[in-house]
């Protein structure tokens, strides 16, 4: 039990090490906090253990019947859901702050922004640990204000610009965050978390906002607190301070995309029990995700800068996992932040080197492979149907028949398998694409590797689910509670598969030269969207402009209203 | 007379006899300067031992131990200058006078406000330059909180309630009786505005306790909607200004606002409305003796734009000044927020639209005040300035508002009095509140 009180605080001695000594034993101190965080994460392994056999740690520094408690209650509860969290910031925060050591090397900053790597999963372990909301929102606020000092440098206004930006967004988002939590506290008058889903589930209470529209009470909250995820997870119409951060250090992004950027989706799943009282909140937070993933990964696509591509990739990601939440898939949306997470880091800690091998060879990525045959070959046309036609079918009756997955009342596994096969049937037509596949050796690996990954990953999502959720009638709850109608779900299936395999049809048919009678109206739309998308919607411009707008209007009736201390 | 009666008499009299006392010392500031801040050490001393002995006010203890420490903080930030020689010695008088208003049973109490209000009247008469022009309004609030004041002692209930009702607003600024606030926080000399940032409203606190819960509900619901436009009204005013003092005063109106809110929703004064109100006036104190910091090097009301860079000049400046913002703008883990949870989570709230401004009040916080920050502290460092970091006073006064106030954002809920669990109170089946 002890030990987890100690996982925190090694980050923080972390800190601490590197902050307090002389300047001539800086390298040595900034090498000696790795340590710390080494044993943490090895503290978060046993944790990680512990829970999984036993029951959920608890560890209260107040008392909830006396008084005599701090102003603000600390307190730990750690299941599996926080386990799994704490083990992949602590394993992450390894990585990054090794990788860190070396790339602040002589850097004037150095000791500063090690220490508030340090600091910050120091606040994220607190963070997934809290026993109550209270606590949770303490370090959620923190760790918005750490997040601006992260991505700011002092000399560099476009930095400054973007921090304060970051700051001001994630502070709105807070906002109703708080106002989710006075609320709760209101409805249900309490914040620890077991105590406020069984109050929530045995009392409904209903509120009038206006006359003729109530709304449950359990749906006012979730919605306000579904907000306050949206900010850290960057969903529009509030993602456009993640790519207004990319000034900062590389690995402060590694941080951010592997770790922040979770916060909402932790969020949601450690109010899961909450959030599946109201349909309403579910629905609404799987429009806001497909609206996030559609144009993040469609701004993604337009980017010319590596790291701006990366950010946008994220937002995507996040829309996708804020989309599984609002399907009541919550397992699968953890399950997919920690993959995207572990790939994430690892994509931003070698971003950096590509971009430096780039400018010292000229040539780099090597061209010499991407000479392409004229015409595509009969093998490779062959590959590429079976890819996105045999395997979606394949995954369905293996889905429904071996793992015995009621596929037609989950829906969140139906998009978790679409996105398999999106993403998979990419991949491979890309590689298809670029090398030009025609041996039968090489289609046969690549397909035989598509198929063992698919269903590894099937089989370990399922298997996940299990471990985060062992109530099978919980599952089902949130999957019943998310449920879309019937035809708008199959709607949405189906209008999205078509749209991708025209997308498809028509780039692999255009990349091989091959002329296509398209309507002129297609090309001329196609065109007008690229420069928007490019420019990110002009979120930044609409930004600046509303605040422009904002401030003359403060400033023009600050000048009506003379003042009377003037 | 007995020992609850003598005692408040007791800490009354010694930052009286302090101010004496100092007196000999006028003609060297550093000696007077020292004196000042020992008598105000004697002070808190006097407070923290003999506070247990007398009656606890309904709002907590907090208000006497903050008091003399404002005052010792105040003094001890300003320069050994023979122009703040007198705003020393006022500081350890208007201390005096406060604590005789929070301790001493009526009608003492009433007559103490009334001097202490007029005080200041006379001092703002006495004090303005080209920059701040003498302000007639500000001098006419506080001659018409004097007046209600005295009004509350001389007459019988309901003029009494309607009078000290009017003294608290001039005190514990509220639109549309906040003008003399303002001009407090810039007119008046030296420690003064530091000081008087915590003095003022925390009065106006206490003399609430008495008037909440006898004005009648239509008062209550009149005060609560000037209390929402207030809020407003001080957040967009503070987004305006470009001259710090004034922002700071517009920003801590603006909180201010919100507890009024709360108080004429609730009709009680609890410890956690002496905390917020304790912790922004001591953020707004500490943020009024930083940014002497920077007068005292580049004049006064110098153009916060013109001197950028102090973040990479003054480092321990830098650090401190970012906390202080952090504590005013309402963020973990400061007293600020802890009184501001405290409020939100133990007051029932009359409307949701009340909510939302004041939640907007203090979202809005986070702008001007970080805005103030980026702008004294970020950008390119100019060569033509002389960066000199924080002298072995200032560092002391600014570190100590930064520990206080983390103090009070992570100390025991019993140190402020007694009162309902913040957690683990059942409210189910209760109708809810919380509509239109």
């Amino acid at each position: 039990m002890t030990l987890v009180f100690f996982v925190p605080f090694l980050l923080l001695t972390a800190a601490c090490i590197v902050v307090f000594g002389s300047v001539g034993s800086q390298r040595a101190r900034a090498k000696m906090a790795a340590y710390p965080i080494g044993a943490a994460f090895l503290g978060s392994v046993v944790t990680l253990y512990l829970v999984a056999t036993g029951d959920p740690l608890e560890i209260r520094f107040y008392n909830l019947s006396s008084v005599a408690s701090f102003a603000i209650p600390i307190g730990f509860y750690i299941d599996r859901l926080s386990a799994v969290m704490m083990t992949l910031i602590t394993g992450v925060s390894v990585i990054i702050y090794s990788y860190s050591t070396g790339y602040m090397y002589q850097d004037r900053h150095a000791r500063r922004y090690l220490a508030m790597i340090c600091l910050t999963d120091f606040v994220l372990i607190c963070m997934v640990s809290s026993a109550n909301l209270m606590m949770l929102f303490l370090f959620w606020q923190v760790l918005s204000y750490l997040l601006y000092v992260l991505a700011h440098n002092h000399a560099h206004a476009g930095t400054l610009a973007g921090a304060f930006k970051t700051f001001t967004l994630l502070r709105v988002a807070d906002t109703a965050l708080l106002a989710g939590i006075a609320l709760a506290y209101q409805l249900y008058g309490t914040l620890e978390f077991q105590e406020l889903f069984r109050r929530a589930a045995d009392t409904p209470v209903v509120l009038s906002l206006w006359p003729g529209m109530e709304m449950t009470g359990a749906t006012a909250v979730t919605l306000l607190l579904f907000v306050g995820a949206m900010g850290k997870s960057a969903q529009f119409p509030i993602h456009f301070w993640l790519p207004g951060s990319l000034f900062a250090p590389t690995p402060v992004h590694a941080l951010l995309h592997a770790g922040i950027i979770n916060a909402g989706g932790f969020l949601i799943n450690r109010l899961a029990p909450l959030f599946g009282l109201s349909s309403t909140t579910l629905h609404v937070a799987f429009l806001i995700g497909t609206l996030t993933a559609i144009l993040g990964a469609s701004m993604m696509l337009a980017q010319n800068d590596i790291k701006k591509t990366l950010g946008f990739s994220t937002i995507g990601q996040m829309g996708y996992m804020i989309m599984e939440c609002g399907l009541g898939a919550f397992a699968l949306a953890v399950f997919h932040l920690i993959a995207h997470g572990l790939f994430k880091a690892t994509v931003f800690l070698n971003c950096g080197n590509v971009i430096h091998k780039a400018r010292q060879e000229p040539h780099f990525p090597h061209v010499d492979h991407q000479v392409e045959e004229p015409r595509l070959s009969h093998l490779t046309w062959f590959t590429g149907s079976v890819t996105t036609l045999f395997i979606p079918l394949l995954i369905l009756l293996v889905t429904h028949g071996v793992l015995r997955i009621p596929l037609l009342e989950s829906q969140g596994t139906v998009i978790f398998l679409f996105f398999i096969w999106i993403t998979s049937s990419q991949a491979i037509l890309t590689l298809t694409r670029l090398r030009q596949v025609a041996s039968w050796k090489v289609s046969a690996a690549m397909l035989s590797t598509l198929l063992f990954i698919v269903f590894v990953y099937l089989f370990a999502v399922e298997s996940f689910t299990e471990f985060l959720y062992p109530n099978p009638e919980e599952v089902a709850f949130y999957f019943k509670a998310a449920h879309l109608p019937g035809w708008l779900f199959d709607l949405i299936i189906v209008t999205a598969t078509v749209l991708t395999v025209t997308g498809w049809s028509y780039l692999y048919i255009t990349a091989h030269g091959i002329a296509l009678r398209m309507p002129a109206w297609i090309d001329s739309v196609r065109i007008r969207l690229y420069l928007p998308f490019m420019n990110r919607l002009y979120a930044d411009e609409l930004y600046g402009l509303l605040g422009q707008v904002f401030m003359r209007l403060v400033h023009q009736l600050d000048k009506r209203e003379r003042g009377w201390s003037r | 007379m007995t020992e609850s009666d003598f005692i408040p008499w007791l800490l009354a009299g010694i930052p009286l006899v302090g101010a004496l006392a100092s007196l000999p010392f006028r003609s060297d500031p550093e000696r007077l300067k020292q004196s000042c801040v020992v008598w105000a050490v004697i002070s808190l001393g006097s407070v923290m031992t003999l506070a247990g002995r007398i009656d606890v006010p309904a709002e907590g203890l907090l208000s006497l131990f903050l008091l003399p420490l404002a005052a010792m903080i105040s003094i001890l930030g300003q320069p050994a200058h023979v122009d703040h020689r007198a705003s020393w010695v006022l500081t350890l008088l208007f201390l005096g006078l406060g604590l005789s208003a929070l301790t001493i049973r009526p009608p003492v109490e009433g007559i103490m406000l009334t001097i202490l209000l007029g005080l200041v009247a006379g001092l703002l008469y006495r004090h303005d330059s080209a920059l701040w022009p003498r302000s007639w309004w500000g001098i006419g609030a506080y001659g018409l909180g004097a007046f209600c004041a005295a009004l509350s002692v001389a007459s019988e209930a309901p003029i009494s309630a309607g009078a000290s009702l009017l003294a608290c607003a001039v005190l514990l600024p509220l639109l549309p009786f906040h003008d003399g606030y303002l001009t407090a926080l810039t007119r008046l000399p030296g420690s003064l505005p530091a000081f008087m940032v915590v003095l003022l409203p925390l009065a106006g606190l206490h003399g609430l306790v008495a008037v909440m819960s006898s004005v009648p509900d239509v008062v209550a619901w009149t005060v609560g909607l000037f209390a929402l436009a207030g809020a407003s009204y001080g957040a967009l005013k503070a987004l305006a200004q470009s001259r710090i003092r004034l922002l700071l005063a517009y920003g801590s109106l603006s909180f201010f606002s919100i507890l009024w809110w709360f108080a004429s929703a609730s009709r009680i004064i609890t410890p956690r409305a002496a905390l917020l109100v304790g912790t922004v006036g001591l953020a707004t104190n500490g943020l009024i003796i930083a940014w002497q910091v920077v007068r005292t090097r580049y004049g006064d009301d110098v153009d916060p734009q013109a001197i950028s860079g102090l973040a990479s000049g003054m480092p321990h400046y830098a650090v401190l000044l970012s906390l202080l913002a952090l504590a005013a703008m309402g963020l973990p883990p400061f007293g600020v927020f802890a009184g501001f949870m405290g409020l939100l989570l133990s007051s029932p709230f009359p409307s949701s639209a009340g909510l939302l401004i004041a939640l907007l009040a203090w979202l809005a916080a986070s702008w001007y005040i970080m805005q103030m920050v980026q702008r004294l502290l970020f950008g390119i460092r100019r060569p033509e300035l002389r960066y000199t970091d924080l002298l072995g006073a200032e560092l002391a006064s600014l570190l100590i508002v930064v520990l206080i106030l983390l103090a009070l954002g992570l100390a025991p809920a019993t140190l402020f009095a007694s009162q309902r669990p913040l957690f683990g109170t059942v409210i189910l089946g209760e109708s809810p509140t919380w509509n239109r």
